[in-house]
């Protein structure tokens, strides 16, 4: 395998290009190479989905990548938050202020280990935004939430937690019509 | 007269024990038979009562759904007698005279003897009646009309024969029966004609079927893709060879039939599809990267990207999650359309026999650019799929157009 440029934004940044292998996977680039070490591997197959981070697409939509199946490569040219992106901080990096999830999340103890809690941290961001450029109303609220969440997994059972803290999170922020 | 009642009563007594035995024999057989006919798949609703029907069978003439074949009276085929059964099952006609739509099988039934139809029939009749209405089949006209199927069946009904099976091995010779009628291959693996009709000088070499090809059966065409008769008996019985694994429609094929058929059965679909003497599988040629067209070279990186995770760097695949790219029947596809279709739609998670199953693949509908896409078939089919043609990216935009609009059950 041969070493390619790459060339990416990560959490505002802007990074390279940079020689990586051709075949290095997105979260061995965060850890090794960025030690960004808060996208979790899970799984490695794509399934648990700890390992998500968010992609921001040029049409100002938001998605999540599984970074443990997917190149570095991929990212080429792509802006890229991770897990690390969402705190405010002060400027010896302290972390001062959690964003609305986050701080949601530990008042409710949504998470235990917190192994998967990255991941879900990232999925409910991403539908946050997704909500703030179109609302839903109450009668969508837990369809959405199970899509937006749903195949993120969790093993120690904190999904009724981690459901809860998005539904109030959703609700406080305003992005629940009645109806 | 007490003793003649003694012997009457011992004569019955033994009697009946190779009675009921013969009627399970005959059941048994026929549980058998349905499964090598697969009467599931069309009769049983996702998640439903088995054979109650309620599966949307979607054709180019709209939705036809299949039929409640339980022994109920009211909604199933409960008040059939065997000869009526046998009417249905090789002619297509209902026991009220109307004609069954050509998505039944009969076309491929219609050579099926008697003593098998009574089988099935019996064992139909053990199975529990399901009081459930199977929603009602409304076509579009002319297609409603089923008084037209009579015109239909007459050119089309009992067109096919099949080949001559003189100087053929026995194995063979059950390996026909049980491709050609019991399994009814054909009425996929064959291309349609504008009235629906299998085309007959066509048989075999493959059909369309929701946006994806049901490839050619043909010995040549099989060995080409590296088919050899284990292998091909593997597949069916396992749905999993180092060919690949089932997908889309012949997922449930396999769930509902072909891993329930004897291991004599399987073999003998083999050597009636390979023939007596099977042509020699094909060996792959790979062609090392450097060697690739610029376009497949550029796939490479798109495959590294977004495939390499779960297929391997190296095409290898990893057990229980992926399988391997490298010698994949679906790259060995002169057709480019099912490697497409699966990189677009992905495959939702697949159990196999045992406790063997394989992770669900992301479909890349919208996530991959036509010009990605093209380059990441040229990289798979000249890579590992022994293809010396270049697609280029009209070929795939073409092929895209031809996808089914409404999103299809990608198993």
């Amino acid at each position: 395998m041969a070493d390619r440029p790459l060339q990416l934004t990560l959490n505002g940044q802007s990074v390279g290009p940079v020689d990586i292998p051709d075949d290095l996977p997105m979260i061995d680039y965060l850890h090794e190479y960025k030690n960004l070490t808060g996208s979790r591997l899970g799984c490695g197959q794509g399934i648990c989905h700890a390992c998500v981070v968010i992609v921001d697409n040029p049409d100002g939509t938001s998605e999540e990548v599984r970074t443990c199946i997917t190149g570095a490569h991929y990212f080429e040219g792509k802006k890229v938050r991770t897990i690390e992106s969402h705190a405010k901080r002060d400027e010896s990096g302290q972390v001062t202020e959690l964003n609305p999830i986050q701080q949601r999340f530990v008042d409710e103890f949504a998470f235990q280990c917190s192994y998967c809690a990255p991941g879900f941290v990232n999925a409910a961001t991403v539908l946050v935004e997704k909500l703030q450029r179109q609302p839903i109303v109450q009668s969508q609220l837990e369809q959405v939430i199970e899509d937006s969440l749903g195949h993120h997994i969790c093993r120690c059972t904190g999904y009724v937690r981690y459901y809860n803290a998005t539904r109030n999170v959703l609700n406080d922020l305003g992005l629940v019509k009645e109806g | 007269m007490k003793l003649f009642l003694t012997r009457l009563t011992l004569a019955v007594g033994l009697a009946a024990p190779v009675l009921f035995a013969h009627a399970d024999d005959q059941v048994k057989r026929g549980e058998y038979l349905a499964r090598a006919a697969d009467c599931m798949a069309c009769h049983t609703a996702p998640g439903g009562a088995p054979f109650a029907g309620g599966l949307p069978i979607v054709s180019p003439f709209g939705t036809i759904y299949g039929t409640n074949i339980t022994p109920s009276k009211a909604q199933g085929i409960g008040l059939y007698s065997d000869e009526e059964f046998f009417a249905a099952l090789t002619e297509g006609k209902r026991r009220d005279g109307a004609h069954l739509y050509p998505a039944m099988p009969y076309t491929s039934y219609h050579l099926m003897p008697r003593e098998d139809s009574d089988a099935i029939h019996a064992y139909l009749k053990t199975i529990e009646p399901i009081e459930r209405a199977a929603p009602e089949t409304r076509l579009s006209f002319p297609f409603n009309v089923r008084l037209g199927l009579i015109g239909w069946n007459l050119l089309y009904g009992k067109a096919l024969e099949l080949e001559p099976a003189e100087g053929k091995s026995d194995a063979w010779k059950r390996g026909q029966y049980m491709v050609e009628v019991l399994g009814h291959c054909g009425e996929c693996h064959t291309p349609r004609g504008l009235p629906g009709a299998m085309q007959l000088d066509k048989r075999l070499t493959g059909g369309i079927l929701n946006g994806y090809l049901a490839p050619s059966l043909l010995a040549t065409d099989l060995a080409a893709r590296g088919w050899n008769e284990q292998d091909l008996a593997t597949f069916l019985k396992h749905g999993m060879s180092a060919q690949g694994t089932m997908f889309n429609e012949m997922f449930p094929v396999f769930h509902n039939s072909t891993q329930g058929l004897s291991d004599p059965d399987l073999a003998a679909m083999a050597t009636f599809l390979l023939g007596d003497k099977p042509p020699p599988a094909r060996a792959l040629v790979e062609v090392p990267v450097d060697k690739l067209s610029p376009s497949a070279q550029r796939g490479r990186q798109e495959y590294l990207n977004v495939c390499a995770g779960c297929h391997a760097a190296g095409g290898e695949g990893k057990p229980h999650i992926a399988v391997a790219m490298r010698g994949n029947t679906t790259l060995r596809l002169e057709d480019p359309r099912n490697l497409l279709r699966v990189i677009e739609d992905g495959i939702g998670e697949q159990k196999f026999s045992g406790f063997e199953h394989m992770q669900p693949m992301p479909g890349f509908a919208g996530k991959l650019s036509a010009q990605q896409l093209t380059d990441l078939l040229n990289y798979l089919r000249q890579g590992w799929g022994g293809q010396s043609a270049e697609l280029a990216v009209s070929n795939v935009q073409k092929l895209q157009a031809q996808a089914p609009s409404v999103e299809h059950n990608a198993h």
